[in-house]
């Protein structure tokens, strides 16, 4: 890759009483590292596609993606439907599978062949891109931002002279925004001084462009030189989740329990609650997975699943902020907790102060009634 | 029978987040006033290095990054059974991003030694990027298994002008689970569905609470090394060294703010009162 310290020109800005060389990059592409499953294009690809259309048309450039796999068929027309100017692909039948090191290598031969790095680089916060977009990274050494929920264009003083090399003024930084550590607090995260800006989003975040089949892209043919070391890892097989229970991205209801149901049994009674619903799933706070009361898999917030059900019924959850960004764009929120202080109570639709070992009971006992007054036959549960 | 293994843990002190103590009003977090833990997800990657080591032998070594506190869990590693941990601690890494931080960890593995196994957590909970693995990984040229909720080690088979890939692994991709076969070494971060870390046994237990009131020969079971030992460049760590900075945060604006209490003398009150306001019933079983 040809080296992408920006061009110092000698023009001075003054900022109130310091004096900073201002660093005018060229403005590069936009590169949306496209992900499939076994040729099933997945959804954070197309949003992503959103998110970099939108930045580079802030840069006034254009939007690139590269796609590996084999047989990828109707992918590289959908990517430009759905907003890449420029769709390079790399089909082998070594990379019908994800594997790390075959795909990174495709990449890293990709940029090292353009003339000027892309400006920002995007992948999706997922299985894959999380174990995919860091060795990027680390080959090129250029800073990379983890599961991001917002992306923007903008400047930036850098005015810390601990190292003088990197002060300046930078006028078009990728912003990288996402919920940090603590409890309320969104980070900004900058990487000004080499391109590719890398950054991963959480998938069900970014808004997808309207697919548009009459758009005119470029789609370009890239060689795949894999080396032996690429292979020192196989995928023997994939296995297809047993669908027990709905799938937690596309139920219309959750109920959803946190460390305030006190015990991993507490998860019976919302499971009894869910009962009552249509399309109902589990979900859990990042505390109660952390504590091994219930699997990974039911975890809504930053490091679990975003979800946005018509219906979420938060019981003993505190909301914070790592929480609240995989929920809160729900239909309607409903939220049972202890601590009348509690954070969830800022941005839930509908509230109850109480012990939900008395609530949701309740809710059960109600929801019945109401059924059987509509004449519906209770289905008999031996709980 | 496979083995035996020199097999490396990284390990991570952060703030425990469910305690308040040490959280500024502002949501920031005072480093030296909070409650300290083992990161949660380096309690599985520990598991996993101990578990290998219980099955084919070998020996398990823990590797922290940290301030001179860090040593708290080093040490909690050995009552769990680890066989030596090496503390990297040094002025000049505060501030390290993920690229710095795997810059460090890559001088620091290849001061400890030869290895054929690193197990680290998925992520911390205080960073929570799942950066560092692959990246460290990256610095060493090593395959990977991310996201590995299962792993052990079998005589393979060696195909002609192959070589043998006894590591078998299971990890978690999006709707499904990947079963991958690796050649060692091999870098290995360990997801929360792996087995829970096993209680700290009473010898090791016992062992640690020697070490304590022997700081000689505590120096045998734990080494601290700084950035010179290990000859690390300074200039590639801490915020020299990390191409991204935290420039701005922003105290998350209070969505809605609108939350309608329901307020009621008993929960059948409130219950009724709830299911009266919102359209929750449209949701029922029919």
């Amino acid at each position: 890759m040809t080296n992408s310290e920006p061009k110092k020109e000698e023009l001075k800005k003054t900022t109130g009483e310091v004096t900073l060389p201002v660093h005018e990059t060229p403005r590069g592409n936009v590169l949306v590292v496209a992900e499939h499953i076994l040729g099933d294009l997945q959804p954070v690809t197309l949003e992503l596609l959103g998110a970099a259309t939108l930045l580079a048309g802030k840069l006034g450039t254009r939007v690139l993606s590269v796609v590996c796999g084999f047989e990828l068929g109707d992918i590289p027309q959908r990517l430009v439907a759905h907003g890449a100017d420029v769709v390079y692909v790399a089909e082998h039948h070594e990379l019908e599978r994800y594997r790390t090191l075959p795909y990174r290598r495709v990449i890293v031969d990709l940029l090292e062949s353009l003339p000027e790095p892309p400006h920002v680089m995007l992948l999706g916060s997922t299985t894959t891109g999380r174990d995919l977009a860091p060795r990027i990274a680390a080959h090129f050494e250029t800073g990379l931002t983890a599961d991001c929920t917002e992306l923007d264009i903008g400047p930036y003083e850098h005015k810390n002279k601990m190292d003088p090399s990197k002060l300046g003024l930078y006028p078009d930084c990728l912003y990288a925004i996402r919920p940090s550590f603590g409890e309320s607090l969104k980070a900004r995260i900058l990487g000004p001084w080499k391109n590719p800006q890398m950054a991963t989003t959480r998938p069900g975040v970014m808004i997808p462009l309207k697919a548009d089949p009459n758009r005119k892209g470029e789609i370009i043919r890239i060689p795949v030189n894999l080396k032996p070391e690429d292979h020192r890892l196989e995928v023997e097989r994939i296995v297809r989740e047993v669908a027990s229970g709905l799938k937690l991205t596309e139920a219309d209801v959750i109920v959803a329990g946190g460390y305030g149901i006190n015990t991993a049994d507490g998860f019976n009674l919302l499971r009894q609650l869910a009962e009552c619903f249509e399309n109902s799933a589990i979900g859990a706070s990042r505390k109660v997975v952390d504590l091994g009361w219930i699997p990974y898999e039911h975890q809504v917030g930053q490091t679990g699943k975003t979800v946005r059900p018509k219906l979420y019924i938060a019981c003993g959850i505190s909301g914070a902020i790592q929480h609240r960004v995989g929920m809160s764009k729900s239909g309607l929120i409903i939220a049972i907790n202890k601590d009348p202080d509690a954070p969830i109570f800022k941005f839930a639709h509908y509230g109850i102060v109480g012990d939900l070992y008395q609530i949701v009971p309740e809710l059960i006992k109600q929801f019945k009634q109401v059924r059987k007054e509509q004449g519906v036959e209770s289905v008999v549960h031996s709980h | 029978m496979p083995g035996p293994y020199d097999i490396f843990v990284l390990i991570k002190q952060v703030p425990d987040q469910s305690s308040k103590a040490g959280i500024n009003p502002d949501g920031t977090i005072d480093r030296a006033k909070a409650k300290r833990m083992l990161n949660p997800f380096d309690r599985y990657a520990l598991q996993a290095a101990l578990h290998t080591k219980k099955s084919y032998g070998g020996t398990v070594t823990a590797i922290s990054m940290g301030p001179p506190n860090a040593v708290e869990v080093l040490l909690e590693a050995l009552e769990h059974g680890v066989d030596k941990g090496v503390l990297l601690s040094d002025r000049r890494l505060a501030a390290s991003d993920t690229l710095a931080t795997a810059y460090a960890l890559h001088k620091v593995v290849h001061w400890v030694g030869k290895f054929d196994l690193i197990f680290c957590g998925l992520q911390t909970t205080d960073g929570d990027t799942a950066q560092v693995g692959p990246q460290l990984a990256e610095r060493l040229n090593l395959p990977q298994v991310t996201y590995c909720e299962d792993f052990s080690i079998v005589d393979s088979p060696v195909k002609e002008g192959e070589n043998p890939r006894p590591a078998c692994a299971r990890r978690i991709i999006e709707g499904g689970l990947q079963h991958v076969r690796s050649e060692l070494p091999l870098l290995v971060t360990v997801a929360n569905s792996y087995h829970q870390l096993e209680y700290k046994s009473f010898r090791g237990a016992w062992k640690v609470r020697r070490l304590q009131r022997n700081p000689e020969e505590l120096k045998q079971y734990i080494t601290t090394v700084d950035l010179d030992l290990i000859q690390a460049l300074p200039e590639r760590c801490g915020l020299k060294g990390s191409p991204t900075i935290v420039a701005h945060t922003d105290k998350v604006g209070e969505i809605g703010g609108s939350c309608k209490m329901i307020e009621g003398l008993s929960p059948s009150d409130m219950v009724r009162d709830l299911l009266k306001q919102t359209n929750v019933k449209e949701f029922a079983k029919s």
